[in-house]
């Protein structure tokens, strides 16, 4: 592929991915309006003093403290990691065990996977105290024990690997050729690797830490990566179903919904039983005082802030409403079944990887202070700014990549 | 033909298994020995390979950023200055307290003397919980005043839990309570620091004198070595700092309480200003009860070994590993006295 092609093959998503109805013309014009109004709420607020030598502004706008450092970004940071982790199952089954109507749409997990790594840097840029500082530093002097830069590195490097992917997917079929041997056989035996691995390291940023106790567990990492095989399919096949109603001309083998609710559901199973384990350890049988204090809080809401109590609540029930329903045939084959089983499985897990993981580890601090966290109006602002960009993403390139295959498939 | 390929396919199946079979014997064979093992896996950090790279900086290149620092902030203070004048009199006692602050500043970048080992020893039977500690360190070492940083804070802790768990920061005026004892805490200046080894761009690390320093040119403000910390010893500038020129503190150093960038990590650096050049630091000087001691670990006429030898000492939280320098004991006396029977 040289570089004609390659700008040939861009052009032509973004002509094909941007062409749309009104309402989808509609739909990207309120995701860009969110996106700048989180993007204005970053560069002139936020982060006023790094970018403009301000003297208002800074990180204290946010309501994280010196208790509470880590808040919102890098909760739903571990959200989109995960997501971006999963899209590799579709790859798997396509090409590791050679399913034809899995083929059709495996490129669309390579979109799920860009999108939430985008989604997923940008938090971690807006988390940043001084972003360019870490731009230039990062690469230059790195420090090899920190678990910070080895998720650097396989984060770039996995959305490295799903561009290309995308990008040689859609040349291929827009010449009518099918992917070669040669190219799918690295792709896979590298990208898989990559997938667990973006997810395992972000859990050992936190699992190896001393200094929080409840998340000194090497339980951390497997039940990061179990729950992001539920989500990030549960979303793959939620557009799935979004792009069959709406497209024309597009047709999703039933396989391909019987074997994702397949995944989604054990996932969901093994999640649910790890948190299980977790609370054995984390809340029933510890002495450890510290430990006990942070796991009261998240699982009795034993102190402030009260919402933990809830989010995890919720994510045990509505996980395990989602894995009944899911394990009735008739829910499972039917259209709405479907909508409203991959919906709940998505909620679950927000509840469960977000704000539940993030915020028990800071309160109490090692102080033995209980300092609240609610996320600040500027947070969410800038959050929802992060997602609305990362949905355009999602947006145009599934698109482009959905029209390609409609054509290739058709001949 | 076929035959052929078949015994080919077959001797290249017993050669696979025999390279496999040799590649398992190799990793049990250094798994035998675990240390080495270990020493295989222990993760290294780039400067440990590359160290050359560094030591051709060496130490000018903290000299010089401390020329250019000292530069900036003189500016700085000279313009603050001004405006003090012109709002108070050009002869007010402010005016010139102001002046003179700005031109005695100096940015210094002492490096450790070989051989030294700063260490703290804190008498928890003495400290009464005054925080005048608290109190001097903020001056002495040009935190923001908004936000109000504070390197050290003292903990209320009931004698007979001492958990760290159950206490108290915010327990106003009425100190000493009877039956309560007060934990200065600020940075332990581990031995191994969980927030050096999860630095991301190295911009945090222990000196040859037992100083774990920051480099404010390097901080990412990634907050990760604030989560890592199990003392709660680090303290982030969520905004752009601000110190009164009148509260300045004018002997400063580059790794130290030089002023802050907005954005970035700062924590307790054992006066590295006063200390390198053979001061004590600030909260030590101002103690009222003498609870502090301050001095070098490797000095055996020194205060520490003194104490350490007769008392003994412990450290909070051993669990975790980092192996704190700060050393806390129960002196032979308390202050205020217990009681009249035991005197």
């Amino acid at each position: 592929m040289d570089i004609k092609a390659l700008i040939d093959t861009i052009k032509y998503i973004l002509s094909s991915g941007l062409r749309g109805s009104k309402s989808y013309y509609l739909f990207l014009a309120g995701l860009t309006i969110m996106m700048i109004y989180g993007l204005y709420n970053w560069v002139f607020v936020q982060h006023a003093p790094i970018f403009l030598k301000s003297e208002y502004g800074g990180l204290v706008v946010t309501n994280l403290t010196d208790s509470v450092p880590w808040g919102i970004y890098i909760a739903f940071f571990i959200f989109w990691v995960g997501v971006a982790a999963a899209g590799i199952v579709f790859g798997i089954i396509a090409y590791v065990f050679n399913n034809e109507s899995f083929k059709k749409v495996a490129v669309l997990g390579e979109v799920q996977a860009i999108a939430a790594i985008i989604i997923v840097l940008l938090l971690i840029i807006a988390d940043m105290g001084q972003p360019l500082r870490a731009l230039i530093l990062m690469p230059q002097l790195p420090n090899l024990r920190s678990m910070l830069d080895w998720d650097f590195v396989v984060l770039t490097g996995y959305l490295l690997i799903n561009i290309i992917g995308l990008l040689y997917t859609i040349h291929m079929y827009r010449q009518d050729k099918p992917l070669g041997k040669k190219f799918i056989i690295p792709f896979i035996i590298i990208a898989a690797p990559f997938a667990i691995g973006i997810h395992t390291v972000t859990a050992f940023i936190s699992q190896a830490l001393t200094a929080r106790p409840i998340w000194h567990s090497p339980l951390l990492a497997p039940r990061y990566v179990a729950t992001a095989f539920a989500s990030g399919p549960a979303l793959l096949l939620l557009v799935l179903l979004i792009a069959e109603k709406y497209m024309d001309r597009f047709k999703v083998d039933e396989d391909v919904y019987k074997k994702t609710m397949y995944v989604i559901v054990g996932s969901m199973i093994i999640g649910l039983y790890f948190s299980l384990s977790e609370a054995q350890e984390l809340f029933w049988y510890t002495n450890e005082p510290w430990k006990k204090a942070q796991a009261e809080l998240l699982y009795m809401g034993k102190g402030q802030p009260g919402y933990l109590v809830i989010l995890f609540a919720g994510w045990i029930i509505l996980g395990t409403i989602s894995v009944l329903l899911a394990l009735i045939p008739r829910y499972r084959n039917s259209y709405w079944g479907r909508v409203v089983i991959a919906s709940l499985v998505i909620v679950a897990v927000v509840f469960e990887k977000t704000m539940t993981i993030i915020v028990p580890a800071f309160i109490p601090d090692p102080l033995g202070r209980y300092v609240v966290y609610y996320p600040s109006p500027i947070e969410y602002a800038i959050t929802i700014g992060i997602h609305a960009l990362g949905l355009i993403i999602y947006a145009v390139l599934a698109k482009a990549s959905l029209l390609t295959i409609i054509k290739h498939y058709e001949k | 033909m076929k035959e052929e390929g078949k015994i080919d396919s077959k001797k290249r199946q017993l050669l696979k298994a025999a390279a496999v079979g040799i590649g398992a014997g190799m990793v049990s064979f250094i798994a035998i020995e675990r240390n080495k093992l270990m020493e295989v896996l222990r993760p290294v950090s780039l400067s440990e390979i590359i160290g050359f790279v560094e030591a051709e900086e060496g130490l000018n290149k903290y000299e010089k950023r401390a020329r250019e620092r000292e530069a900036e902030i003189k500016k700085m203070c000279r313009a603050e200055a001004d405006k003090i004048c012109l709002d108070k009199g050009e002869d007010s006692a402010e005016c010139s307290e102001a002046r003179n602050r700005c031109e005695k500043i100096v940015v210094k970048a002492t490096p450790p003397k070989p051989g030294t080992r700063f260490v703290m020893a804190l008498d928890i039977n003495k400290c009464i919980g005054c925080r005048r500690c608290a109190y001097a360190c903020v001056m002495e070492n040009n935190t923001d005043r908004d936000i109000g940083i504070e390197w050290i804070h003292v903990l209320e802790v009931h004698r007979d839990d001492l958990e760290l768990l159950n206490t108290n920061i915010d327990y106003g005026e009425e100190a000493p309570k009877k039956d309560y004892v007060y934990i200065p805490m600020a940075c332990m200046h581990c031995d191994e620091p969980s927030c050096v080894y999860v630095c991301p761009v190295v911009a945090t690390w222990k000196e040859d004198d037992g100083i774990v320093v920051v480099d404010y040119d390097r901080c990412i403000g990634c907050r990760y070595c604030i989560t890592a910390c199990p003392y709660g010893a680090r303290r982030f500038n969520w905004k752009k700092p601000r110190v009164p020129v009148l509260e300045l503190n004018p002997n400063m150093h580059i790794l130290g309480n030089v002023l802050r960038y907005p954005h970035v990590v700062e924590k307790c650096i054992y006066c590295i200003q006063r200390t390198r050049d053979g001061g004590i630091p600030a909260c030590v000087e101002v103690c009222p009860v003498g609870a502090r001691s301050f001095g070098d670990i490797n000095d055996p006429e020194g205060p520490i070994r003194r104490i350490l030898e007769k008392y003994g000492a412990f450290v909070l939280r051993p669990e975790t590993g980092n192996k704190p320098m700060f050393f806390y004991y129960f002196g032979p006396a308390r202050t205020p006295p217990r009681s009249k029977e035991e005197g």
